[in-house]
């Protein structure tokens, strides 16, 4: 890895640190970000119902390209990436040699032999090692901001600010807007758009949105209020909720286990790990699902109790104000997957109240809400 | 894919593939031995040197032939005879103290003497341990089934030299510095420092070894080792193998993820749902079959180079001057290693990219044993010296070669003005031969696991535990792969 300083600024930071009222930030991947500007609650409310503006630099985004781009990335990832089109994108996994899921990335294909991958974790020195099998030396891409537009208004915003926004879920178009050159993409997990644009354009881009989104009551949210929406639809997230594999031949998480299946394409046979992944998809006994409770949120990795045994354990859990009532993921065996199934958990002691508590929860399907729409305003 | 489909393809004609293919030939397999060169036998190879001389090169005697093969594959009947059997150890020391190791162990007790009596005093309960325990190893380095549990009192010494280095055990036993070095000079094979924990057991499985029914020994077959590979090429004929020389393959075909071919630099593809390499794990992994598809973790794990090697030196000599001091028999295998300090010296030099300031070598004289090598009265001498830097620059070449010289010279006055021609191939050149010896000591593993690779249906025929040709690894991939099909 290239030698950088401990934390990074965004090329939004100005901005944020206008706005961010309580000095709330925190850090990921190395980077500066606010936690919230103001209230988490009512940031995660607005993207369900006006539109919202969010710092999305911290993700890790790889440019892969050569002449042997396409082997190396169908050998990668559980999907085929030979069947994209320039201009297109798929979501997929890629796995460990023994099947334990390393990353989730949208890859993009920007051209013939030029491709994207877009990840919420970093896995640069297994990945770089894999393509120099493959006379490929990928690279990081440093220079370049993203903002997410998520909300019912975020295509009424992006056309109140003079861009196209014509792009089916998982495309994305480069676009020439009034002197700057973004990417306009629907990749991300909130159902809405990302721009990305170069370092230096990120002030410029940055108001040119509030201003357009001015008329749908823009609001910049902050990285609790986008994980409360991950939570609300469902998405388990590394380093919050799992541990990606890192060891060299770990078998665990598998995608079963952190509900990404769905990310793995059977008809593709060649990709790293996939025998693992067959063994895992008949021995995985866990399984993610939802569990809501009636009153306070347990601690992350509470475990779960059927009968009193274990029979998983809570992972990340919020207070949903769409949903006014307190939700998390969690990973449970596929016995107690069922809606409905009532599970037992303790809740830590509070100051009032030193003893402990158990409380009830009802395990729910997931998600517990889609993603805003971004197209409904 | 062309219409002549096989049943299995091996690749590389060494020791291993030969082996392999007679052996899956034998079952009835119609079997496709393709080599890169233009002659069969990888390392088992004797080159022309000068008018009339013939001089091994790559392996220049045999220790670890897989009796089973020579016996099974009637190897006798296609031409492999010894003339030497058991070649005695000769560690040269300064000024004539040498330590003459033979067969008979009294013997050498007299012959250890003059270096230390208390050596000699030890010397019958080390031979009698290291053979004792070697023999109770065997199965684990010859059988392909997981061996059976060894004896308490086995398993226990097994168990404490995994973690030794072969310095420190005959340290442990000996106080002569000729004889430890001469002993640990086996300990240093794939780029090992007598020093590194678990170089002891390199000590054991050398000992575990049988050649001619004679345990721990090495021999000379006539006309070399080469005479090896054509008693196994001679066999693969007789069993019907088709072998195809400077077919040079280019990568593993791959269908549903599992070996289905080879496809041949001439861009002739071969379909067979075996195959074999007798390529070094890494080659194999890394450069036959498609890039990833054994895993990158695998492939990682496989990435690294070694950094030393060992580089080998022959001599049209014409005459052969005697040794100063004690006799030794010039059939012997002889060890220029003074101290096993400048062995772990020479390790770091070699390490570190310069030349050992003290080689440590291995020589035989194959005309001691088979005079028509070379014309009447004159003599070769076939030098292995081990560490060097892998990566060799010319000047260390044209250095090496004076310094080879000289240290012969040394032990045999007159010897540096008897050298007719002289041959240095560096670790590179025996590379461009043979290829890279990417196989380093998996002396723990067992057959399977060195065998098998993470791709369904291709198979290891060349991984034997130690470097050396053997043929085991051959025998016992062919039974895997065919066991496996049932």
């Amino acid at each position: 890895m290239s030698e950088r300083p401990f934390v990074l600024a965004t090329p939004f930071h100005v901005r944020a640190a206008a706005l961010n009222r309580d000095n709330a930030w925190a850090v990921r991947n190395g980077f500066t970000l606010s936690a919230a500007y103001d209230d988490a609650g009512d940031e995660a409310l607005a993207a369900r119902q006006r539109v919202v503006l969010a710092d999305i630099s911290w993700r890790w985004r790889l440019a892969v390209e050569g002449g042997r781009a396409v082997e190396f990335l169908s050998r990668l990832l559980t999907r085929d990436p030979a069947k994209l089109e320039p201009g297109q994108a798929l979501k997929a996994l890629w796995l460990g040699d023994k099947g334990g899921v390393r990353g989730a990335c949208a890859l993009a294909r920007y051209g013939r032999e030029s491709f994207r991958v877009v990840s919420a974790a970093e896995d640069e020195t297994w990945i770089f090692r894999a393509a120099a099998a493959f006379g490929l030396a990928p690279a990081p891409v440093a220079d370049e901001g993203g903002l997410a537009i998520v909300g019912p208004y975020a295509r009424a915003t992006l056309a109140a600010a003079g861009l196209d926004a014509d792009l089916e879920p998982l495309g994305f178009r480069k676009l020439f807007w009034r002197g700057l050159d973004v990417t306009l993409s629907r990749w991300g997990e909130h159902g809405g758009y990302e721009i990305w644009c170069q370092s230096d354009d990120g002030l410029a881009v940055w108001d040119r949105l509030m201003r357009a989104g001015g008329d749908f009551g823009i609001q910049a949210a902050g990285l609790a209020a986008m994980d409360l929406l991950d939570i609300e639809g469902g998405v388990a997230r590394p380093g919050r909720d799992y541990l990606l594999a890192r060891e060299a031949f770990a078998a665990s998480p598998s995608p079963v286990a952190l509900g990404l299946e769905r990310l793995v394409d059977d008809g593709w046979k060649g990709f790293n790990g996939r025998e693992g992944w067959l063994r895992s998809r008949l021995t995985e006994k866990r399984r993610l699902a939802g569990i809501v409770f009636e009153g306070e949120t347990p601690a992350p990795f509470t475990p779960l109790l059927r009968e009193g045994s274990a029979i998983g354990h809570a992972l990340s859990s919020a207070y949903s104000p769409a949903m006014r009532r307190a939700v998390a993921l969690a990973q449970v065996d596929i016995s107690a997957i069922a809606p409905g199934t009532v599970l037992s958990l303790t809740l830590p002691p509070g100051r009032d109240l030193p003893e402990l508590r158990t409380a009830q929860v009802r395990v729910a399907d997931l998600p517990f809400l889609k993603p805003p729409d971004p197209i409904a305003g | 894919m062309s219409a002549r489909a096989f049943d299995a393809v091996v690749v590389g004609a060494g020791v291993g593939g030969l082996t392999a293919a007679c052996y899956l030939a034998r079952s009835g397999r119609k079997v496709l031995l393709a080599e890169a060169r233009n002659r069969l036998g990888g390392r088992c190879e004797s080159i022309a040197l000068g008018e009339g001389f013939t001089a091994p090169l790559g392996a220049h005697e045999l220790h670890a032939l897989d009796p089973r093969v020579a016996r099974e594959l009637k190897l006798a009947r296609h031409g492999l005879k010894f003339v030497v059997r058991g070649m005695a150890l000769a560690g040269l020391g300064h000024g004539g103290r040498h330590a003459l190791i033979v067969r008979d162990v009294r013997d050498t007790v007299r012959n250890i003497a003059s270096l230390s009596r208390a050596d000699a005093d030890a010397w019958p309960a080390f031979h009698a341990e290291l053979f004792a325990l070697a023999r109770a190893l065997r199965p684990r380095w010859w059988e392909a089934r997981p061996p059976k549990p060894l004896a308490r009192r086995h398993q226990e010494v097994f168990e404490a030299l995994r973690h030794v280095s072969a310095a420190a055990w005959l340290d442990s036993r000996f106080e002569s510095d000729v004889l430890k070095a001469t002993l640990a000079f086996d300990a240093t094979v794939a780029g090992y420092s007598p020093y590194e924990p678990g170089s002891a057991l390199l000590l054991v499985w050398r000992a575990a070894q049988e050649m001619c029914g004679l345990q721990g020994v090495s021999a000379w077959p006539m006309g070399g080792p080469a005479a090896l590979a054509a008693a196994l090429a001679d066999a693969a004929k007789a069993q019907g193998v088709e072998i195809r020389t400077g077919a040079a393959v280019e990568h593993v075909l791959m269908q549903d993820e599992a070996a289905a071919g080879v496809a041949l630099a001439s861009g002739e593809s071969i379909a067979a749902p075996l195959v074999f390499s007798s390529l070094s794990r890494r080659a194999t992994l890394g450069r036959l079959a498609p890039a990833g598809a054994c895993g990158f973790e695998t492939l990682a794990a496989l990435a690294h180079e070694p950094v030393t090697g060992e580089a080998r030196i022959v001599l049209a000599l014409k005459s052969l001057p005697p040794f100063n001091g004690m006799a030794v028999p010039a059939t012997a295998r002889f060890v220029l290693a003074e101290r096993l300090e400048s062995q772990a010296a020479a390790w770091s030099a070699a390490h570190a990219g310069r030349l050992p300031d003290e080689l440590t070598l291995e020589f035989v004289i194959p005309t001691a044993a088979e005079a028509s090598l070379a014309p009447h009265g004159q003599h070769v001498a076939s030098v292995l010296v081990r560490p060097v830097p892998a990566a060799m620059s010319a000047a260390m070449k044209t250095q090496l070669t004076a310094r080879v010289t000289a240290a012969l010279d040394a032990q045999m006055s007159g010897l540096a003005g008897s050298v007719a021609s002289a041959e240095t191939f560096t670790p590179a050149e025996l590379a461009a031969r043979y290829g890279h010896p990417g196989n380093a000591v998996d002396i723990h593993s067992n057959w399977n696991q060195r065998i098998m690779t993470t791709i369904p249906g291709l198979y290891l025929c060349g991984a034997e535990p130690v470097p050396a040709p053997s043929g085991r690894a051959g025998r016992i991939a062919a039974a895997l792969a065919l066991g496996g099909g049932k």
